[in-house]
């Protein structure tokens, strides 16, 4: 895990706090799983414990420890938030998860974190055992497998999502809705609003030009 | 995105408060604040000001905005014209009812603006309804929605999208359909 503390952008703890809730944000509304932000999760971990301990340390019953309290309370509602977002994905998509996780080159950051790939698997296996045992071992030879790929539903990169803009993005294709229509193209401009599919603008949110509200 | 989430978001905003506490500064993780000194205004985030007037340790200063002149004058500008006007907070929705709900007796003519703000509100979501109505007649693929807040997009937006991703696969099964007539059955 060493290469991930060589962030080379040292955040301050407040920057931290404020990109855990555009990852948080940007989870919520996007459609599939986005790439795992392990080293702001750690470090936010980090900062909660620091100060946790601090505060076990600290007088009780002070104003100043309930406003500390009050805070860290406050962001680890959404670091929580933020990870049961991602395994209700994982649990809803693990097959595409999986798969994309096997083809992914070497040296391609992984979009699972370690312990969200060990859930999915064991999840995958899970779901695989209580199939067998429930109806499968008592089919005929020939229908005893599932293809989970076929028959988990994938993420629909086709559905539409809000966003802010954050750095200015020029010659975005837009694909037209039926046939009449001919494709365009458009800018986003800074902090202006937009409604668009996913699909034509994942690499934006991936990148963090765009923010999905 | 839950309104309570959009509520809790929020109250990252900062307000003035007065307090008749003294405190040292503080060094919250999010950033410091303080110090606090009895009768001196100090900003600090919407969350810990409604704790504070809740504990009685704080008098709250309303925004510049929160005032009636000013509200009236955005909410005929707003009736006025066709698109969406830039709003004063982009929280302000959320600002107002929280702010009026704990801190009423600080705020002076708290009636007159949450009356002012719901009409507002009220305006600027027939005007969404409207948009989204001919969004979707039209088969747009794409639409600008600037000086829309957060509260306004996700009352309506989880509705139109969700019926947006409903047509789109509606219509695509369609196409589909017509490619492979001859399915065998």
């Amino acid at each position: 895990m060493a290469t991930q503390c060589e962030n080379p952008v040292v955040l301050t703890p407040a920057q931290l706090i404020c990109s855990l809730e555009q990852a948080w944000m940007n989870e919520k509304f996007a459609p599939e799983l986005l790439e795992s932000k392990s080293e702001i999760v750690e470090c936010v971990m980090e900062q909660l414990e620091h100060m946790e301990e601090n505060l076990k340390r600290a007088k009780q019953g002070d104003l100043k420890i309930s406003i500390h309290r009050m805070e860290v309370e406050r962001i680890r509602y959404v670091l929580s938030s933020y990870l049961r977002c991602r395994l209700r994905k994982i649990e809803k998509y693990f097959p595409h998860i999986l798969e994309k996780e096997k083809i992914r080159a070497e040296g391609e950051p992984s979009i699972l974190s370690p312990e969200e790939f060990a859930f999915a698997k064991e999840y995958m296996a899970n779901t695989e055992n209580h199939l067998k045992n429930v109806a499968l071992k008592h089919m005929p030879p020939n229908l005893q497998k599932v293809d989970f790929l076929k028959a988990v539903p994938k993420p629909n990169l086709d559905s539409f999502v809000f966003l802010r803009v954050k750095e200015k993005q020029e010659n975005i294709m837009v694909m037209p809705e039926h046939d009449e229509q001919r494709e365009y193209v458009i800018d986003l401009d800074e902090n202006s609003q937009h409604l668009i599919r996913y699909k034509t603008i994942a690499p934006l949110v991936a990148s963090g030009a765009v923010q999905l509200i | 995105m839950e309104a309570a989430e959009v509520e809790f978001l929020a109250e990252r905003e900062m307000v003035t408060i007065i307090p008749n506490f003294s405190l040292d500064r503080i060094y919250l993780i999010g950033g410091e604040l303080g110090p606090f000194n009895p009768g001196l205004p100090v900003e600090v985030p919407l969350w810990l000001a409604v704790n504070l007037k809740q504990r009685q340790k704080c008098r709250l200063v309303p925004p510049e905005w929160m005032d009636v002149e000013k509200l009236e004058q955005i909410r005929d500008q707003e009736r006025k014209e066709d698109t969406f006007t830039p709003m004063p907070n982009p929280f302000y929705m959320e600002l107002t009812k929280l702010l009026l709900n704990y801190a009423a007796d600080n705020i002076p003519k708290a009636d007159e603006i949450r009356t002012l703000v719901k009409d507002m509100w009220d305006t600027r979501i027939a005007k969404l309804r409207v948009s989204a109505d001919s969004f979707v007649r039209q088969q747009e693929a794409h639409a600008t929605l600037d000086n829309l807040t957060l509260m306004e997009i996700n009352t309506t937006g989880a509705f139109l999208t969700q019926a947006l991703d409903h047509m789109y696969k509606l219509r695509t099964n369609l196409q589909l359909g017509e490619s492979v007539q001859s399915q065998d059955f």
